[in-house]
């Protein structure tokens, strides 16, 4: 951590506005925007494609400049985030609000400019909701906040599905709720066993404010719903057996390590090795999910 | 932001080494970030007109 003046603060380096755009987000972000890109009936051209998906991980970041810029006290107080640029103390406030502002109408600019006005403006109400609806308006005021934040999440892969064909079709749709309905059980598992930081940073995640069991019941109810999303593409014939068949697996695997966490009483988040391995297989089953779609439309075409 | 704030007191020579240092590492990226969207946006020019949208 460098200790650094006001003034020097003021000069945030690269390397923290970097930081600011949340890489490790964003990489799931560029994969999600990207399969939607390449399961989308129609081409696009290469150059286009790439622009599409660079203006898609430029909102991101922006987003999650923004969400940093307004959330720094929580962070600060957050073991897990504390070593945040602005928590730390390497970049002022202002700085992190003009680099997200800054992004976000660049970032839609260059998508509407390169691609299409459609993604642009799907592109500028993500970024809306994912700084104003979750990030200022429920993360802090209701326990459904991961829920209905979830869709923030949920929309580049809708996004890049826009950017080839300049709409909303019912595979997109089923895309969206794919992330929309794994969100909770991915982010509960984890506030579960970062319980103590939510509570101590006030944030009313599901299990500061309904308790470990009903959030560890309702992680398994939301698997069970995620399971039949998941499927639903290859049982309404939008894709293959490839994607049949992993979608199947994986979400079998999903609901057999949500019913783990279900069963699950401990309570000291050291020992809670179910709630940690449903939060690792969460982040495998979105990206190997999403791998079999392209595969499947790979094998098909 | 970049600015030196005149009601601050003066950076120690470390501060000032520091600051420098950032500055030009900044506009280091800064330049390669201006000709990257230069030549992204030549060739993005070449497919519209290609495509004649």
């Amino acid at each position: 951590m460098t200790t650094a003046s006001h003034t020097i603060t003021g000069l945030a380096s690269a390397k923290d506005l970097f930081a600011l755009t949340k890489p490790r987000v964003m990489s799931l972000v560029i994969f999600t925007a990207l399969c939607g890109m390449l399961a989308a009936p129609g081409s696009i051209h290469p150059v286009i494609g790439f622009t599409a998906i660079l203006a898609i991980s430029l909102g991101a970041g922006a987003s999650a400049a923004l969400n940093q810029w307004y959330e720094s006290d929580i962070d600060a107080v957050m073991k897990r985030t504390s070593g945040r640029p602005l928590p730390a103390g390497r970049m002022d406030r202002e700085t992190a609000l003009h680099f997200g502002i800054g992004l976000s109408v660049f970032s839609v600019l260059l998508m509407g400019v390169a691609v299409n006005w459609f993604s642009a403006a799907f592109l500028a109400f993500s970024i809306f909701f994912y700084a104003v609806v979750y990030t200022i308006w429920l993360k802090r005021s209701t326990p459904q906040n991961i829920v209905i934040g979830g869709a923030a999440g949920a929309f580049p892969p809708a996004i890049g599905w826009a950017a080839v064909t300049g709409d909303v079709g019912p595979m997109s749709l089923l895309l969206f709720a794919i992330i929309f309905f794994w969100t909770p059980p991915h982010f509960w598992a984890l506030a579960l066993f970062m319980n103590s930081d939510y509570s101590k940073a006030g944030v009313p995640m599901m299990p500061v404010v309904a308790g470990r069991q009903s959030t560890r019941h309702q992680i398994f109810g939301y698997s069970l719903v995620l399971a039949a999303v998941a499927v639903a593409p290859f049982v309404l014939g939008l894709a293959g057996a490839v994607y049949g068949a992993a979608a199947i697996l994986l979400s079998g695997i999903f609901c057999a390590l949500s019913w783990l966490v279900a069963r699950s009483k401990t309570t000291e988040p050291k020992d809670m090795a179910a709630e940690k391995r449903l939060f690792k297989f969460s982040i495998f089953y979105l990206f190997a999910l999403f791998a079999a779609l392209v595969a499947d439309r790979v094998i098909l075409a | 932001m970049s600015e030196i704030d005149k009601d601050k007191p003066p950076m120690s020579p470390e501060e000032q080494k520091v600051y420098q240092a950032r500055q030009k590492h900044r506009a280091v990226i800064m330049a390669a970030l201006l000709i990257f969207m230069v030549v992204l946006f030549y060739l993005i020019t070449i497919v519209k007109i290609g495509s004649g949208s």
